[in-house]
């Protein structure tokens, strides 16, 4: 498999809210939806509040502390791309502001090892032409 | 007219008893069927046409589901000579069939037709593999993979493991008690003569497995297999005139999902099922509760997807569901037997549909076991589960059926023999 198609199956697909989460991470910043007309906050991007439905919103900067809601290791990829970083981790992750979004755990030694509700905080890594926010634990 | 007093819009309890599944059929279950899902299908749906006792003209509907790989219902009705007074292919997989019995209800009682069959049918191993190689690894094009592609969260086990792994967290669940549902899935496979796999396995094959992603070894994944499967839907009224024992419909709930159905790991406590929305449909509607219930079919497409939602149906108290697969409740001859065909770990992957005919079987007392059949056509159950022998649960009047899509969405149907 080429660098090309590893990217291709990487990038997330074009959506032009999911554009500028991806943007932000580009200038280093992780952000999230806040209503502002009922403060809640969220993610994964939409077009409106789900709380409210108002479609009047703004992006805010995470902080970076987070905490591990669930996780799971890969012992075997289901694409290709990702032969080659077996075993790897994928958790939900619980933003302090609130927030939560899947990711990845990195430099956690063994990741056999990992506590559910620990600390974690943000690692911004470059991976073939993203800018992915990953996390490690505290 | 005025309406029956107890009606409210959630809980149609008038509609209780009025409809039944008078046919059921599949193909057999194989890896390598060399047939189109055309012919998968059209085989399952003569089958079911047949055990009810009819013909093609009887049927007059046809509903099918599919995730992008399979064939659409107007095809198969050309096929067996059925002119259709309605049709519709939905896209979905697990929990699809007790929500498509509840559309055919909806059809039926508002006047669009009348007899109405429900199949899947795919090459789930040769083709279009659920487990996420072969056809399905391909990049998605769909906008809901923007949160998740990028870290390399594919493949739906994986997706729903996030949940058992919190349940084990939060209640002290262990991966042996989740692996009794395999080892217990085995032994009624092994009493199926139609099951792709029917070896008996240990908790300790399991736990010995290969990690696939952790929490789940090889042997907490379900079978992928090519076939196909069809149950028709009537009303009662015209039941009667069908050959079969009747099974009457008690109750149904249809795609019910959890808060945040997109990305349910969002709202907390994510080690809840759809089952604990779902049951406060359920169990009104059908009138009964899960101490009625005699046998259930919880949707094993994992370990842990069966024993996550006999916990939220309520089948146990909140947090005891890894007692409640291990204890010997969920074994033929138990309290509750769970899937006695063997179900998505051993019989083999339909999507949902291979367990609502089971428990169609099981209601009729017609289990397709070894037992002897006698001069009148009836199997004579010897009730001896050893391997290889009988299957069939004693005086089984009440099952239930819990459909799994993801953690987030789940569908279930009681059934009763008259
Ligand atoms: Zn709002």
């Amino acid at each position: 498999m080429t660098d090309d198609e590893k990217a291709a199956a990487l990038r997330p697909p074009a959506d032009p809210l999911g554009d500028q989460f991806w943007q932000s991470l580009k200038e280093g910043r992780l952000t999230f939806q806040r209503c502002k007309h009922c403060g809640n906050a969220w993610l994964p991007v939409r077009s409106e509040c789900p709380r409210c439905l108002e479609a009047d919103w703004a992006w805010e900067n995470a902080s970076g502390a987070a905490r591990l809601i669930s996780w799971v290791v890969y012992h075997r990829a289901f694409h290709e791309a990702f032969a080659d970083r077996v075993p790897y981790t994928v958790a939900v992750v619980e933003l302090t502001e609130g927030p939560r979004m899947t990711s990845n755990i990195i430099g956690a030694g063994d990741p056999e090892a990992l506590k559910i509700d620990q600390a974690l905080r943000l690692v911004i890594e470059p991976d073939f032409g993203l800018f992915v926010p990953r996390f490690t634990p505290v | 007219m005025p309406l029956p007093k107890d009606v409210e819009t959630t809980t149609p309890k008038y509609l209780r008893d009025k409809y039944a599944i008078v046919g059921v059929g599949e193909t057999s279950y194989t890896r390598g069927s060399g047939r189109s899902t055309r012919a998968l299908a059209t085989w399952a749906v003569k089958n079911a046409i047949l055990d009810a006792g009819l013909t093609p003209a009887d049927i007059d509907a046809v509903l099918s589901y599919q995730s992008g790989d399979s064939t659409f219902a107007p095809f198969v009705a050309g096929d067996l000579g059925i002119r259709l007074n309605f049709f519709m292919d939905v896209f979905g997989g697990g929990s699809s069939t007790e929500a498509l019995t509840g559309m055919a209800i909806g059809l039926i009682e508002a006047g669009m037709c009348k007899t109405v069959a429900i199949f899947r049918a795919m090459n789930g191993f040769s083709q279009v593999r659920i487990g996420g190689t072969g056809a399905r690894s391909a990049p998605p094009i769909t906008g809901d993979m923007l949160h998740s592609r990028a870290y390399g969260w594919q493949s739906a086990g994986q997706m729903f493991a996030p949940t058992f792994m919190r349940h084990m967290f939060d209640y002290g669940t262990r991966p042996e008690q989740v692996a009794a549902v395999k080892a217990i899935h085995s032994e009624h496979a092994s009493n199926n003569p139609k099951a792709y796999y029917k070896k008996r396995y240990t908790v300790e094959d399991v736990l010995r497995s290969r990690i696939i992603t952790k929490p789940l070894h090889l042997l907490d994944c379900c079978v992928e297999t090519d076939n196909g499967t069809a149950i028709i839907v009537t009303s009662a009224e015209r039941a009667r005139d069908c050959r079969q024992p009747l099974v009457l419909i008690r109750g149904v709930v249809g795609r019910c999902t959890k808060p945040r159905a997109d990305m349910h790991y969002e709202a907390g406590p994510i080690s809840t099922v759809a089952g604990a929305y779902a049951r406060e449909i359920l169990w009104p509607n059908a009138g009964v509760g899960p101490a009625d219930v005699d046998l259930t079919g919880a949707y094993d497409a994992f370990t842990f997807t069966a024993m996550l939602q006999l916990e939220d149906y309520g089948f146990c108290k909140k947090g005891e569901g890894g007692e409640y697969v291990s204890d010997g409740t969920i074994r033929l001859g138990g309290r509750r037997p769970n899937n006695t065909s063997g179900g998505h770990l051993c019989e083999g992957y339909t999507h949902g549909m291979n367990m609502v005919i089971e428990n169609v079987r099981q209601l009729r007392a017609e289990a397709d076991d070894s037992c002897p059949v006698g001069e009148d056509g009836r199997r004579r159950h010897t009730f001896d589960y050893r391997e290889g022998g009988c299957r069939q649960v004693r005086s089984a009047e009440v099952s239930a059926n819990l459909g799994w899509a993801t953690p987030a969405t789940g569908s279930a149907m009681v059934l009763r023999r008259l």
